[in-house]
């Protein structure tokens, strides 16, 4: 891939017991790319995201290399790694109620985080602050002036990501953001995350369980099992024309919607 | 015959908080029904209040023909042997200090008086007893003896649906009971209670805001949005144009 942003290369990790976490992982997201990384529940994609962030626990032993921008993210000390995170890659996690201090106001919280990364005013910053809440489509003068518990869990998941998109990253890590919406409010953040990638070139690796959103948003899939990526491809291919029987296994248990099934049948008959 | 039907139902939590508003519907004798919206749309209150869990203050619940009181402690003996649930969180809802075997037969213990139908010949064991509901779920009988936190959490709520059968109850209320599983093993557990339905006979209330899951299980839906009733239709009629708009954002929301 001509315009690759990170490459990950035979990326293991083991346990402090020496138990084999991730077996080898190989992946390549280019620059403005969505990219979804499915599995279920202990197939080692958080730790995936982890590792690329930097932050597993000391005595996990890993091995391999993460390649951003042609460094290896694996060989850079505390603090460079530091100056990385938030700037350059960003990240927003499932449980948004971590996402702010609870009793700061969300407009505060944010002056605080793009002060630390670009030298520039309180005024503008607050004024970039509610440009990013107003593209996210929230009431910007509301949400900068509310405590997290003043939201709802939608509106607070959207104030955390455009926090991290006032930094303007160029590779955004969604781990699971959705899981704790509702499937309204989880689609609304998915739309503003594609919007964002659009405009900005952002590639995003999304990490989800979700196959149905997978197939909607992401270019790419990376499908994992067991601490390995067993089949990787562009999204149209996953779905249609998988080959690993686990993909199989897990494209067979999206459950249809009725006109999906009429829609489903029609593509067995062109596939004959 | 309609064996449950709920009347103008209204639930208020607090002066600023109403539930439920005027609900009605009735759900007919072997149908699955199922009940989506979006969290805080009153679903789970519903199925707590149909179980006796929750008070209510309006409105009127009747079940084979016998009202079911407003009161959280009424007396529900009968009715709660009839009317059984599971719950999303599988785990919290098996003790686990107790083995397998023995969780799952405390509802059988409570009504002694009862012999469900599976147990077809005198002096089983309780551990055949529980070998045999373990089967009826497709899991296998050495489980028996395991505690809940050596299951994993399909297993668990397998098990949840096990020990919901054993009275053989003619209503199913699901809350969610897959929300909280990968999705091979959310299949696994909606194709179970699809067969139990059909085997059994048993009538289904499934409230989820999986739209999807919803389709794949019930013949009939309604729709809650902040504690009212904004649609009730067959499954067959979903895509029609009648649809409220609610129900359209939805179907929006969840279609690839």
């Amino acid at each position: 891939m001509s315009n690759s942003l990170l490459t990950v290369n035979n990326l293991t990790i083991e346990s402090r017991s020496g138990e084999p976490l991730l077996k080898g992982i190989n992946m390549e997201i280019g620059r403005g790319e969505m990219a979804a990384l499915i599995g279920e529940s202990g197939s080692g994609k958080s730790l995936t995201a982890r590792a690329i962030l930097g932050i597993l626990p000391d005595e996990m032993k890993v091995n391999g290399q993460i390649l951003y921008k042609g460094r290896d993210l694996l060989k850079l000390s505390e603090n460079e790694h530091r100056l990385l995170l938030g700037k350059e890659i960003g990240i927003i996690f499932q449980d948004y109620r971590g996402s702010f201090t609870p009793y700061i106001k969300i407009g505060q919280q944010m002056i605080e985080t793009i002060r630390t990364h670009q030298r520039i005013s309180k005024k503008a910053a607050k004024e970039a602050a509610l440009l990013v809440l107003r593209e996210t489509g929230l009431e910007s003068e509301r949400v900068y002036n509310s405590y997290p518990f003043q939201l709802s869990g939608g509106q607070v998941q959207r104030a955390a990501i455009s926090m991290t998109l006032a930094l303007r990253p160029n590779m955004l890590i969604c781990d699971e953001v959705t899981t704790a919406l509702d499937l309204m409010n989880g689609e609304k953040v998915l739309k503003y995350i594609d919007k964002a990638r659009r405009e900005t070139d952002c590639a995003v690796m999304m990490i989800t369980h979700d196959l149905a959103q997978a197939y909607k948003w992401s270019d790419r899939m990376h499908v994992m099992y067991q601490g390995a990526i067993v089949e990787d491809g562009p999204t149209e291919q996953i779905r249609f024309h998988h080959q690993h029987p686990y993909t199989r296994k897990l494209c067979s248990s999206l459950l249809s919607l009725p006109k999906e099934r009429k829609a489903s049948s029609a593509e067995g008959v062109y596939s004959i | 015959m309609s064996i449950l039907v709920v009347d103008n139902l209204s639930k208020q939590y607090s002066k600023n908080l109403q539930a439920l508003k005027q609900l009605s519907f009735s759900l007919e004798q072997g149908e699955s029904l199922g009940v989506v919206g979006e969290s805080g749309s009153g679903k789970s209150t519903l199925a707590r209040i149909l179980i006796g869990l929750e008070s209510y203050q309006e409105g009127a619940i009747t079940f084979q023909e016998s009202p079911i009181a407003p009161k959280k402690r009424a007396p529900l003996r009968a009715y709660r042997k009839n009317v059984q649930m599971i719950f999303q969180d599988a785990a919290s809802a098996l003790n686990p200090k107790l083995p397998i075997w023995k969780s799952l037969l405390e509802p059988l213990k409570n009504y002694s008086e009862f012999t469900p139908s599976f147990i077809e010949v005198d002096g089983l064991s309780d551990k055949d007893i529980a070998e045999k509901l373990l089967g009826l779920v497709g899991l296998d009988s050495n489980l028996a003896d395991r505690y809940p936190g050596e299951l994993s959490g399909g297993q668990k709520q397998r098990v949840n649906i096990a020990r919901a059968i054993s009275l053989e109850p003619s209503l199913l209320i699901c809350d969610e009971p897959t929300a909280s599983l990968d999705v091979t093993v959310q299949v696994q557990i909606l194709t179970l209670l699809k067969e139990l339905q059909q085997q059994l006979n048993i009538t289904i209330l499934f409230i989820s805001h999986d739209i999807r899951a919803v389709t794949f299980l019930c013949e009939r839906i309604i729709v809650l949005k902040e504690g009212s009733m904004v649609d009730q239709f067959e499954l067959d009629d979903l895509y029609k144009s009648r649809r409220n708009s609610y129900t359209k954002a939805l179907l929006d929301a969840a279609s690839l």
